[in-house]
């Protein structure tokens, strides 16, 4: 495989520069994994160290175990949403935001599995679920599990629920904070393995440690977002619903995003408020001068208003983030959007253009109608300057439409794409349902897991 | 494709912290 540039052939040591580049990623990645599960079972197996509690029976101290390891777990939701570039970067924040949500589920299921073990062994302890009677040990181990419960609860029927996505965050933080602090409490209260203190002292440590992974979300973090403001010079509207916010950085020189990438956008209210969301950046990264552009759609929730955003307006941004973004420059890049899926790619291709990189590109974009494809001139525009093919798919097409009809599947890729497949770089963003189809189809195709690249932002 | 990495590691991560979970009891309860 052959490294190009502008039709250059890249010298051999920069085609293994690459090649490691993407080897350091992976190793990063497996040593974040090492780490995770390090954080989840050190402080469990520490208890075994130094004096010894009297022995029981294995089912005891199993379920005691797994309440250990579960309690371990939902501290580290706090690390798994705190945004920090350099764990995210090899996984991509969608993978990590789902692993979160997933691996509450185990959580969860570990901690009301613990006593439910206990109180098949030991029926008597059933008395315990009487929060009146019982001691405070057991309620705080009620109330941590409720909280915990109420939760999952709220994650996953937030809309049948109908709750705000604001007031679902704000519960979903206090919630979490409860169910850890009670936990820990529930801990200390028993007291069972912490004949030595500095057990009790190493897990409050790692309490604090949990929590201070919250302070840094919610205190440092805007802090530092909120001294680097940016102001909205235009609002573009475009085709599909959809408007451009073009954003300057205010009394600082911004920051240098890769095409594909991410930020989290606050137009109302300050970073401290939980009403930021995650948008892809749609301008060139090309450019040093600061200056980003965010193209939105129409979609409802925060984004019914988009089109009243004032000019002049200040506004927050979080980023840059994300792993979505262009590939080895040798191969072929087919850029597969579905609607608003749009934007990533358009930061690519103008990036390309900017760079004056001339690697074949083809570009299969899913929309409704023909009148409904977001940046169809601008995009027609670039093909002057990119080796560029565009193939539209439309939903409802126009009367005498001889193009593509219906979804892009594999036999749409097959009728555009030249083979070998599994040869190409694939970059796939779009509505969750086109996403799924794309990435069946090239399964279907043969195409490896490590030649295609996908980015959700469907994150709660 | 990505979900089903992150889902890999879930699972992968559920079952090392259960058969730890259990040589954790194990190691107190018969040692």
């Amino acid at each position: 495989m052959l490294f190009t540039v502008g039709g250059a052939v890249l010298p051999r040591s920069e085609q293994a520069a690459r090649r490691s580049e993407s080897s350091v990623y992976t190793a990063r990645g497996a040593l974040w994994v090492i780490i995770y599960l390090l954080f989840v079972l050190a402080p469990m197996f520490a208890l075994l160290f130094g004096a010894h509690p009297p022995a029981r029976a294995f089912w005891t101290e199993f379920s005691v175990a797994i309440g250990y390891a579960g309690l371990a777990i939902m501290g580290l939701q706090f690390g798994l949403t705190a945004r920090f570039r350099y764990v995210t970067e090899p996984w991509g924040e969608d993978v990590i935001y789902h692993f979160h949500r997933q691996i509450s589920l185990v959580a969860v299921a570990l901690v009301i599995a613990h006593p439910i073990i206990l109180f098949i062994i030991r029926p008597e302890l059933l008395a315990l679920l009487n929060s009146i009677t019982a001691p405070w040990r057991a309620r705080f181990a009620a109330l941590s599990t409720y909280s915990l419960i109420a939760i999952v609860v709220m994650a996953l029927w937030r809309t049948k629920l109908r709750l705000s996505y604001e007031a679902w965050h704000i519960s979903h933080v206090v919630l979490a904070v409860v169910a850890v602090v009670a936990g820990i409490a529930h801990m200390v209260g028993w007291s069972f393995y912490f004949g030595d203190p500095w057990k009790r002292w190493l897990w409050i440590a790692l309490t604090a440690f949990w929590l201070g992974l919250l302070v840094y979300v919610r205190i440092f973090k805007p802090l530092f977002v909120l001294r680097r403001p940016y102001r909205i010079t235009e609002v573009r509207k475009e085709r599909g619903e959809t408007w451009t916010l073009l954003m300057e950085p205010e009394g600082h020189a911004g920051f240098r995003f890769r095409p594909g990438q991410f930020g989290w956008l606050t137009v109302y209210g300050s970073p401290f408020k939980v009403s930021s969301h995650p948008f892809s950046f749609s301008s060139s990264a090309a450019n040093g001068d600061g200056k980003v552009a965010m193209s939105i759609r129409k979609l409802g929730d925060f984004t019914s208003k988009i089109d009243e955003v004032p000019v002049g307006r200040r506004v927050y941004l979080d980023g840059p983030y994300g792993a979505f973004t262009i590939g080895h420059p040798a191969d072929m890049h087919v850029l597969v959007a579905g609607g608003v899926g749009i934007t990533p790619m358009m930061s690519m291709l103008s990036t390309l253009a900017d760079e004056g990189d001339r690697r074949p590109v083809v570009l299969l974009y899913g929309s409704k109608t023909w009148d409904d494809i977001t940046f169809r001139e601008e995009l027609e525009a670039l093909k002057a300057r990119l080796n560029l093919t565009i193939v539209h798919v439309l939903e409802n097409p126009p009367e005498g439409w001889t193009g593509e009809r219906g979804f892009i599947d594999a036999e749409v890729l097959g009728r555009h794409l030249p083979p070998p497949y599994g040869e190409h770089e694939y970059f796939i963003c779009g509505p969750g349902v086109m996403m799924d189809a794309v990435e069946s189809a090239l399964a279907e195709l043969r195409v490896p897991i490590s030649k295609y690249h996908s980015e959700r932002y469907s994150f709660v | 494709m990505r979900r089903r990495l992150a889902d890999e590691l879930v699972f992968a991560t559920g079952a090392i912290v259960i058969v730890m979970s259990a040589f954790f009891a194990f190691l107190r309860a018969f040692r």
